[in-house]
């Protein structure tokens, strides 16, 4: 908890929250103005009225999410090479795979939030233009723990080359390198390409329907977990020297 | 004798060149310890060790009793450091520096202004740290070490970068530390005519070895017995370096 606190006040002057933060907005405000100025293409489309709201506009909007990501990955770790303070942090009596622990989980709070507040904006477009009857809040709560966890894998990889990576453009460079290769491979059937984490969290954007696809989330735990793992051992076991 | 900082042939290795040799130094409680060597003798290298920073190849050492990595946690709570380059959050005022410091060794919140006073740094206390010149990062970085007046400081050429009279401010304040408070100080530099002025004992390092140990007057003593004059301690230490550098050559011809 205290290790918390600590990681937060470090954060003090940098994006790293308020980017995520931005990005729930800026995807929120996407969702109106899109539905309002597209309302009558989108549910002409041959789909359920709640399949329109959750996959047509979720393209755009986990572009917006993957980037707030990335960007915000490589700002947490910047902040400790810039100044080389993470070198002070190793001559302290404190865990350092315990900090990048901090860092993952102020990250998975913040782009929860970010994702609850694109939600609430479809939430509220569901209500409001969709047919009468047809808006259901079950479906809506499934499709964001969905989107939730699929984007997991990319925020667990990203952190990890970040903090790898004194050169801030290295995991900003991995991280384009992995969207474009993932847009690329995306509605691509074959299920082992889920291996790769991007692909992962374009899944439920290239999709038709907002049925969450359970094989999809077996692979985006296995992942974030994974990273994660990889993540903790290396800041407990490979030191900057 | 009680040794608070005992190494026992402590040696770095780094591929195939060898960095710290067979290091055995013996830093009393209470004193000031000189660390001497030219550049790339293996101070820092061996200052790292004894923080856990990077590994031994060969050896070991104990502070206070206590040996990495079992007792990780203990001794970094008892060493104020300074290594090579001040540490620093860029983002953050020289205040917020240290508070994140503070908050990590669980000290109390009047340590900060403390460590400002001590080093000089009051006045620029709330100015980002990125904004700081090259003096001031070096003076933030001794508050830092000089937290909570840790039992332990290991200081690595503290003086770099500062003006002649921050040097003197410095030299002053880390010769004061052990009547102020209960400290041991391990400081490293490159010239004995800094070293000479604060420090009780001093160890002498080029390339990796450790060539003398002993007090300062040990250090005349072994002068004299050599046919040197001892009233310049600068050049019996210069002396001693290009002997030893002679004799590496020689050795490496054969
Ligand atoms: N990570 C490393 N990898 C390879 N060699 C290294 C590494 N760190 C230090 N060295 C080498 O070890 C030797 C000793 O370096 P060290 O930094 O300990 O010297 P120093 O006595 O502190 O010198 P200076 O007075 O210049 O600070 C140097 O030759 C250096 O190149
Ligand atoms: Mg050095």
């Amino acid at each position: 908890m205290r290790a918390l606190v600590i990681e937060l006040r470090k954060e003090k002057r940098t994006g790293v929250i308020p980017v995520l933060l931005a990005v729930g907005i800026l995807g929120a405000a996407y969702a109106f103005v899109s539905f309002l100025i597209r309302k009558d293409t989108l549910l002409g489309l041959p789909l359920a009225p709640m399949d329109v709201l959750l996959t047509q506009l979720y393209g755009m909007i986990m572009i917006l999410n993957l980037f707030g990501i990335v960007v915000a990955a490589c700002m947490v770790f910047h902040l400790e090479f810039k100044g080389s303070a993470v070198k002070k942090m190793y001559m302290l009596p404190m865990s350092v795979p315990g900090m990048y622990l901090c860092k993952f989980l102020i990250l998975t709070v913040t782009l929860f939030a970010a994702i609850a507040l694109e939600n609430l904006a479809l939430m509220k477009i569901g209500q409001s233009c969709l047919p009468q009857g047809t808006f259901e809040m079950g479906t809506l709560l499934c499709f964001t723990a969905y989107s939730f966890f699929t984007s997991m894998p990319v925020l667990s990889f990203m952190v990890l080359i970040s903090s790898r990576f004194e050169n801030m453009w290295v995991p900003l460079g991995v991280g384009v390198a992995g969207f474009l290769s993932g847009m690329a491979l995306a509605s691509s059937a074959a299920a082992v390409l889920m291996v790769h984490p991007f692909i992962v969290m374009f899944k439920p954007a290239v999709a038709m329907s907002a049925q969450p696809d359970m094989l999809a989330v077996m692979f985006a735990q296995i992942e974030t977990l994974l990273f994660l793992g990889l993540g903790l051992w290396m800041a407990k076991n490979l030191r900057y020297e | 004798m009680d040794y608070i900082i005992a190494t026992e042939q402590l040696t770095k290795k780094y591929k195939n060149f060898t960095s710290v040799n067979h290091v055995s130094i013996h830093v009393r409680r209470g004193s000031i310890y000189g660390f001497l060597g030219p550049n790339g003798a293996g101070k820092s290298t061996t200052m790292k060790m004894l923080l856990g920073l990077t590994a031994p190849t060969k050896g070991r050492f104990t502070i206070d009793g206590k040996q990495f990595p079992g007792d990780r946690l203990k001794i970094l709570r008892e060493i104020g450091s300074f290594i090579e380059a001040p540490s620093f959050y860029a983002n953050l005022t020289g205040r917020e520096n240290l508070d994140v410091i503070r908050r990590i060794l669980g000290l109390r919140k009047n340590t900060i202004e403390d460590a400002l006073e001590l080093v000089g740094l009051s006045e620029f206390g709330d100015r980002l740290a990125k904004k700081y010149s090259l003096g001031m990062k070096q003076r933030l970085g001794l508050a830092g070490a000089l937290l909570g007046r840790p039992p332990i400081l290991i200081l690595d050429e503290p003086t770099n970068g500062l003006d002649p009279s921050g040097i003197h401010e410095i030299r002053n304040l880390v010769k004061s530390l052990p009547d102020l408070y209960d400290c041991t100080v391990l400081i490293s530099s490159h010239m004995l005519s800094e070293i000479e002025l604060m420090a009780d004992d001093i160890g002498i390092l080029n390339h990796g070895r450790l060539l003398f140990e002993g007090s300062l007057d040990d250090l005349r003593h072994s002068a004299r017995q050599a046919g040197m004059s001892a009233d310049n301690l600068e050049d019996v230490f210069l002396s001693i370096v290009e002997q030893d550098n002679a004799a590496r050559k020689q050795r490496a011809k054969l």
